[in-house]
């Protein structure tokens, strides 16, 4: 497809190639993402006003999935499930990967980049793997905290089939799996912030807290914020752990938004309820992420 | 004044013996983050009954559940069907989001900013709302159960897109602008120009797909529906909800899929850390 030599700049077809080249350029790009991204999320919300059941065309009913969802007491279950599980993960998570980039950060602190890499692994493996692994661990009889409290003669109590106990366990796996990968992106952050102003608070006679607390922190605000963010759109979304360790029980003590949508769609093939619902959980990340944004983004602008 | 600066400098440095505090604190955490890999890898060389028991390490060490994963379960298919689609889904990916992200760093048009946030705000939506419409096209156009529902979704990536834009925009614009004026057509500038140049944007794009790819559970869950078409997860997550799980056979599943992430992993850390960090901190 060699084009022939052209020295001269500036001919119609030339022109016109250089308009042009911009779209075809994005074409492919946004022929996949139209059709397999944005032409569903809106097909979506068309589907959620419609009776759907698979194998009949959909009928539209209105209101009536939303209607419905109000008054269905086990979307609210899972939508509580849903908020209080990730506001304990986005908490304990960014609060374990910020002290993590804390401690690697400071100059000090021998074999940083091996733990920097070690504590980042349990991100290369997938969701379903490391929840199958950690099936092993809570086990009642069989885990491995079962064994090790056994060795000290307690008896610990079935953490998966505990209402109690089982959303935690799930989040602590949450944390585990990705404790490293966000303290890599605010060790970034950390390491961005200015060596000179630090040393500047320092030579004033502030304490190394109060350099973190004064001069640190208050840098280090946009990745904060893009770790919450993050951390939260992908709690919200929360669905393969508690399908494999706990199917959403007990009782429905870990049943999450994106189960209760699964559950729905793909198990009772209420499609376009599933589509409502789904929407519902759209509109509380996107006013969750916003409100984020006005409470950590600058104010500024 | 110079005094003060030098014990201030000193004083950055704790005691020996706090320095000892943190590594040791540091080695505890790594053995608690490791922890659950040695048990599953110590599992999967027990027994039925050994499992069961109390103790920790296996009596006898046997490979017993490997061979049985290989000869029993499909477990080879789902690893070639993984590879398949994820080596697909990264080579497609590089390609599309190459392309347009140096369309969307070097050119003007009409329509870009608008479409970029477009694709951007694309990633707080939650999975099953685009899997839900999806699902009965493709069982229209009887495409369910092909590779290609689990290959192009993840090629045509939000995040792909932005990084390519991102490092393509710092390459030098005189260096386009001359290829041009020389004659160079603008598929010959991208493909002999632009994209050698990224190569190494093009590298963390390729890794991160993959890796989303290999990873993703819902999308084969629900595409595939048959057991020769499952990936890894859905195959390891089927062996674990069967009754009566053979935790051993389960854990020799886990390990095995862990391998080729962790090789991957090791040889190019260095793309991927920076890939994931550069998104995060230039934003």
């Amino acid at each position: 497809m060699a084009e022939p030599r052209r020295r001269r700049a500036g001919g119609l077809s030339h022109r016109f190639r250089r308009a042009a080249a911009p779209y075809l350029l994005i074409a492919p790009f946004f022929l996949l993402f139209g059709a397999f991204w944005a032409g569903p999320i809106v097909a979506s919300f068309l589907y959620s006003f419609t009776e759907w059941r698979g194998i009949t065309p959909p009928e539209p009913i209105g209101l009536r999935n939303y209607e419905r969802l109000i008054g269905d007491e086990r979307f609210f279950i899972a939508l509580g499930n849903t908020l209080w599980m990730a506001g304990a993960y986005v908490a304990c998570a960014n609060l374990a990967s910020l002290s993590l980039a804390l401690v690697l950060d400071a100059g000090w602190v021998r074999l940083r980049h091996v733990f920097r890499t070690a504590f980042f692994l349990p991100m290369t493996i997938s969701m379903v793997v490391s929840a199958v692994i950690f099936q092993l661990i809570y086990a009642g009889d069989i885990g491995l905290i079962a064994k090790l409290l056994a060795v000290v003669g307690i008896e610990g109590p079935a953490w998966l089939r505990d209402p109690a106990t089982a959303p935690l366990a799930i989040v602590a796996m949450r944390v585990w799996r990705t404790m490293g990968y966000y303290a890599i992106i605010y060790l970034a952050g950390l390491q961005a912030v200015s060596a000179d102003l630090k040393e500047a608070a320092r030579l004033d006679g502030a304490s190394e807290w109060q350099v973190i607390r004064h001069v640190t922190l208050p840098a280090l605000k946009p990745v904060a914020l893009f770790c919450v963010v993050l951390t939260s759109i992908s709690a919200l979304e929360m669905f393969d752990e508690p399908m494999i360790l706990t199917q959403g029980g007990p009782g429905d003590a870990t049943l999450t938004a994106v189960m209760f949508v699964y559950q729905q769609g793909f198990q009772f093939l209420e499609l376009g309820y599933a589509a409502a619902a789904s929407y519902v959980l759209t509109l509380v990340i996107v006013m969750i992420s916003i409100a984020q944004k006005l409470w950590l983004g600058e104010k500024e602008r | 004044m110079i005094a003060r600066g030098l014990r201030r400098r000193r004083a950055l440095e704790p005691s020996p013996l706090v320095q000892y505090a943190v590594l040791l604190g540091l080695c505890a955490l790594l053995a608690l983050v490791l922890m659950p890999w040695v048990w599953a890898l110590l599992s999967s060389f027990k027994p039925r009954s050994e499992i069961m028991s109390t103790g920790f390490l296996p009596e006898v060490w046997q490979i017993g559940n490997y061979v049985e994963l290989f000869t029993t379960t499909l477990y080879g298919r789902w690893l070639m069907n993984s590879a398949i689609v994820s080596v697909s889904a990264a080579c497609v990916g590089m390609v599309v989001c190459g392309m347009a992200g140096y369309a969307f760093a070097k050119f003007r048009f009409a329509g870009k900013t608008a479409l970029f946030w477009i694709v951007i705000a694309s990633v707080s939506i939650p999975p099953f709302t685009t899997v839900i419409p999806l699902f009965g096209w493709m069982a229209k156009l009887g495409l369910l159960n092909t590779y290609l529902v689990l290959v192009l979704p993840f090629a045509s990536s939000a995040f792909g897109l932005f990084m390519m834009r991102q490092y393509i925009s710092t390459l030098p614009d005189e260096l386009i602008e001359a290829a041009r004026i020389d004659g160079c057509g603008e598929l010959r500038l991208l493909l002999t120009i632009i994209l050698p140049l990224a190569r190494p944007a093009l590298g963390t794009v390729g890794i991160l797909i993959f890796i989303s790819s290999w990873n993703s559970f819902i999308w084969p869950l629900v595409f595939m529906r048959s057991d020769e078409m499952f990936t890894l997860p859905v195959g390891i997550a089927g062996l674990n909800s069967e009754q009566m799980a053979e935790y051993g056979l389960i854990m020799a599943a886990a390990i095995t899929s862990c391998i080729p992430m962790l090789v991957v992993f090791f040889l190019m850390q260095k793309q991927i850390i920076a890939g994931l960090t550069r998104g995060a901190v230039k934003a």
